[in-house]
């Protein structure tokens, strides 16, 4: 239905010349500017619709749009939206890679919307919402069960009372700075969690933002919970399920390597069990007790 | 009986699409490769076991083994600390290493049973 050409002036906007006016009043009537306005490239985006109760039937509408110089795929959406088919829905907020909220799968792999252009996708251009979550409508989807396993994962930090009294003094050279310094940046926009087959497979496994985010805890000299969180994540249904497929290193757009934080986790695991196996044996007693 | 809830529905390409392999990445590669030559070995496995001179499935199964090692060194590399950012340049040295120990052992295979007939 949606397959007729009808191209968006809201194209114009990501453009930034001065004829397009971002913030200006529309200026009616001006012939001349129209008439020398030169035909720009267009691209035709495929949007898998659908998926929502109201709209159960799952499908893919075409739309095609004129495309400028930097436009985004989160720019073809909008344009999509506001010039041809309003009903579409997405989600987005700060248009500038902070917040995560746009992530998507643009031709096959999970990407955020505002920071991936459209040179270099091709003619055809493929969004879907992404995988290993429930879709609420069209692009827009569930984010509760990503967010159920990082609290499962206990991802907050828990203070011990030292760290509650005064600030904690964690030099930026220090070795558990350095330990943490790479996976810190997370923005929980589930890309990883997208892309990780693993989480398709098994539903309950944690996922690797939630085994992320416990890994910079565990390795937090202010974190009171240490053992206990450890022991949570690295389960059958938490680190250990991790198959070093690499999916969420190599498609985070923050760099973080997820894996590595899993693998953190899994060395912490064992070097604790074997230190606590070996005083059980002077002690005479088993681990644990 | 009583019914389960159903979950809400995941969306989830089924492994039988070409969407679904499209977003795979050389470190998914390596370990679905991995877990193909295991399979292809415990059938191969028995068939040389009972009949060890045959040379087709005897160089199969050199290639099957020296790739499957290749990538359970890369997983026991990386899990001995080994800096993420260089995984995939890992994952194709050892792809160059793997093919390069193939065609020596293969080499130093015929010889030896040349040096034997």
């Amino acid at each position: 239905m949606n397959e007729e050409v009808r191209v968006s002036e809201d194209a114009q906007l990501s453009e930034g010349t001065p004829e397009s006016g971002a913030h200006e009043e529309p200026v009616p009537e001006k012939e001349e500017p129209e008439e020398k306005a030169e035909k720009r490239p267009t691209v035709r985006v495929r949007i898998r619709r659908g998926g929502a109760a109201g709209d159960p039937e799952e499908r893919f509408d075409s739309f095609e749009i004129e495309t400028g110089p930097r436009m985004t795929v989160l720019d073809a959406l909008v344009a999509v939206q506001s010039a041809q088919e309003p009903a579409l829905s997405f989600r987005y907020s700060c248009r500038v890679g902070m917040c995560g909220t746009c992530a998507l799968k643009v031709n096959g792999r999970p990407a955020w919307a505002c920071r991936t252009r459209l040179e270099g996708l091709g003619d055809e251009i493929t969004l879907e919402p992404l995988t290993n979550f429930p879709v609420l409508r069209d692009l827009a989807v569930d984010m509760s069960p990503f967010f159920a396993k990082m609290k499962r994962a206990r991802g907050w930090l828990e203070p011990t009372s030292a760290a509650e009294k005064a600030p904690a003094l964690i030099a930026p050279g220090s070795r558990e700075r350095k330990r943490i310094e790479p996976h810190i940046e997370c923005i929980t926009c589930g890309i990883c969690y997208a892309s990780c087959s693993i989480v398709g497979h098994d539903s309950d496994y944690l996922g690797p933002a939630a085994l992320n985010r416990a890994y910079t805890l565990v390795n937090d000299s202010r974190d009171a919970l240490g053992l206990e969180r450890l022991l949570e994540v690295c389960t059958e249904d938490g680190a250990w399920r991790c198959h070093s497929q690499y999916n969420c290193t190599e498609s985070c757009p923050k760099g973080i390597s997820p894996t590595g934080a899993i693998k953190g986790l899994k060395r912490r695991a064992v070097t604790g069990g074997v230190k606590r196996f070996a005083a059980s044996i002077f002690r005479g007693r088993a681990p644990g007790e | 009986m009583t019914s389960v809830k159903e979950p809400p529905a995941t969306n989830k390409p089924p492994v039988w699409k070409i969407s679904a392999w499209r977003s795979m990445y050389p470190g998914m590669w390596s370990w679905v490769l991995q877990r193909l030559s295991a399979l292809a070995l415990i059938v191969l496995f028995p068939i040389h076991v009972m009949n060890p001179y045959i040379d087709s499935v005897r160089i199969t199964m050199l290639l099957l083994v020296v790739w499957h090692a290749m990538h359970g060194i890369k997983v026991i590399l990386t899990d001995f600390g080994f800096p993420d950012r260089h995984q995939r340049k890992l994952f194709w040295v050892l792809c160059v290493l793997g093919i390069a120990a193939f065609f020596w052992l293969a080499y130093m295979h015929t010889e030896y049973w040349r040096f034997m007939a």
